[in-house]
């Protein structure tokens, strides 16, 4: 569905530094440099695949989003998404997308979303009766009832996304490019987000590519990632392969009636000691019979073996080269 | 298309409402300088008052009716990122500013038509002497204009790709037009040279070719010759807007998000 090879974006941007006299000779002078925002970045994404894009604050994710979504010309490099190079901006393209920017909206601010939506349907051509149905599916999915006739402006950030997903829908996108689409939002509707994502894919074997800097996200809706550092794609897998391989250990958490006094380094890599507790890090391999061990050797009252928490893991492949 | 631009101006309708106090300050606002001007050149030529009030009147007129916005609006569009939103959908953001640009020039219409109306029962002044084919040639002319007007301002609003603040280069233009296209007094008080000038360059065609037909200065040939320039303009305008775009769109940076 989507095909990328050797992508490159670089931006010319001037360079100034803070001050008055900089100002001032900035006038007449300007210092440009080269910024590399994409660098040979290659993948392609099937149908029906939901793939998370990770990596640190500008290391290149937006800017690839962009160029997927035919907003911004690659310096070199092809893509197509279904059959079609976004850039030419061809309407056949823009009816099979839809790009939603957490950080920026669509809706038009003033009025209710329910316009928004009107216009999108005789700009998209939806007609009458697929329009009914689209909205009333994604009214009830996403609880949108008492929001359609509310100005735009006057909603919570949530409400806002929820409509702001509706209007991005509406046409049926075959394509979806989701940018931060839970940012902001607290903990509950960030989990009715993720679920009506999850189930909109299933139900219309849409293909999502999604960037977010909450792990949730993409624990809860992703199967495969790609890290994206400093321009280039240092990562592009399945998740679990990824945990394996940065933290090929174990996080055991055990509590004691009263934690005994002692050197726990000889059982793991004491992450935390706190009162009647301690939390180690194990060997995959070896965690099972470092637990038995320890309930053995100890009074336990409880014991907890899980994975090392994502974030983690992703912090780990931020700092690397290549994964 | 007819479907998309219906419901566009369904749309900006609804948003204009929305902004009633600011639609009704953009109206009064721009009436407020042909008004004191007019009142500046009665005082130096009180004998010809009567002519300076139907001038200016219908300077107020073709220029609500010729005015253009779009440089700003794209100006923060493209600064602020919002722009991409449109560039996203599957129709060319340059409708939806002609949509608005009907909606609006449309109220304007209702309001001042009236207005004008029942000003010229108690003020001869204000009656038009205007034959049917002068009339049609007159409003052929506002259209002209507006859309002179709308696409120098959306040219200048896609420099926006390059320059932040683009509305300044903008404002020099308009400057520039305050005194050419007849804003601040009839072309034929300015200096022989600035009048052939404003003959060649577009601003005449946006405020005051439409008036010269209406008081009868510009006739025969000079209707022609007038007509021909205009559409020449347009012509260039409408080419340096489509260069503007697809340059604009290689050097989109699409900012934000």
């Amino acid at each position: 569905m989507i095909r990328v090879s050797h992508l490159h974006k670089s931006f010319r941007v001037h360079r100034r530094e803070a001050g008055w006299f900089e100002a001032v000779r900035h006038l007449w002078r300007r210092d440009y440099r080269i910024v590399e925002a994409v660098k040979d970045v290659s993948f392609t994404i099937e149908k029906g695949e939901i793939v998370g894009f990770l990596g640190p604050n500008g290391a290149g994710k937006t800017t690839t989003m962009k160029m997927l979504a035919g907003l911004l010309h690659p310096t070199s490099g092809e893509i197509t998404v279904g059959g079609v190079v976004p850039f030419e901006q061809k309407p056949e393209f823009k009816k099979m997308m839809s790009l939603v920017m957490g950080q920026k909206s669509q809706l038009i601010w003033d009025i209710p979303p329910m316009e928004t939506f009107l216009v999108n349907k005789a700009i998209y051509d939806i007609d009458d009766r697929a329009f009914r149905q689209t909205l009333e599916e994604l009214t009830e999915l996403l609880d949108l009832a008492p929001l359609l006739d509310k100005p735009t402006r006057s909603l919570s950030l949530g409400q806002r996304m929820r409509c702001e997903l509706a209007a991005a829908l509406l046409h049926r996108p075959r394509v979806l490019f989701l940018d931060e689409p839970t940012i902001g939002l607290d903990v509950h509707t960030q989990e009715n987000v993720r679920r009506f994502i999850v189930d909109y894919n299933r139900e219309h074997e849409t293909t999502i590519l999604l960037t977010s800097h909450y792990m949730g996200d993409v624990a809860a809706l992703c199967d495969r990632v790609m890290i994206i550092n400093y321009g280039r794609l240092i990562y592009d897998g399945e998740l679990s392969v990824l945990t394996e391989k940065l933290a090929p250990y174990k996080r055991l958490e055990v509590r004691f009636s009263r934690l005994p006094k002692m050197n726990w380094s000889e059982y793991g890599e004491v992450a935390e000691v706190e009162e009647g507790a301690v939390v180690l890090r194990v060997a995959r391999e070896t965690a099972a019979e470092t637990a038995a061990r320890l309930l053995q050797q100890f009074e336990v009252r409880d014991i907890n073996i899980e994975d090392p928490p994502l974030e983690e893991v992703i912090a780990r492949a931020f700092q690397e080269e290549h994964v | 298309m007819i479907r998309k631009y219906i419901a566009l101006l369904r749309m900006k309708y609804i948003e204009m409402l929305a902004y009633r106090l600011a639609t009704f300050v953009w109206m009064t606002g721009a009436i407020t300088q042909p008004l004191i001007t007019m009142f500046v050149w009665m005082n130096i030529h009180p004998e010809e008052s009567e002519s300076f009030v139907f001038y200016f009147m219908a300077v107020i007129f073709v220029e609500r009716m010729t005015s253009a916005w779009d440089v700003w609006e794209l100006d923060r569009e493209i600064r602020e990122g919002t722009f991409s939103n449109l560039l996203l959908r599957p129709l060319h953001p340059i409708h939806w500013a002609i949509a608005e640009n009907i909606v609006y020039k449309w109220l304007f219409l209702v309001i001042l038509v009236p207005v004008w109306t029942v000003g010229a029962a108690f003020w001869p002044a204000l009656r038009p002497h205007m034959t049917g084919s002068q009339i049609g040639w007159f409003l052929l002319a506002v259209v002209l204009g507006a859309a002179l007007r709308f696409l120098l301002s959306y040219s200048c609003g896609l420099l926006a790709f390059w320059v932040t603040k683009v509305a300044a280069v903008y404002g020099v233009i308009d400057v520039i037009s305050l005194f050419l296209s007849g804003r601040i007094a009839p072309l034929e008080l300015l200096p022989p040279r600035l009048q052939e000038w404003s003959e060649w360059l577009p601003f005449r065609y946006m405020i005051s070719f439409p008036i010269e037909i209406a008081t009868g200065a510009a006739d025969g040939g000079e209707l022609v010759r007038g007509f021909a320039i205009a559409g020449g303009w347009m012509v260039v305008l409408t080419a340096a807007l489509q260069w503007l775009w697809r340059a604009g769109m290689r050097k989109n940076q699409a900012v934000g998000g």
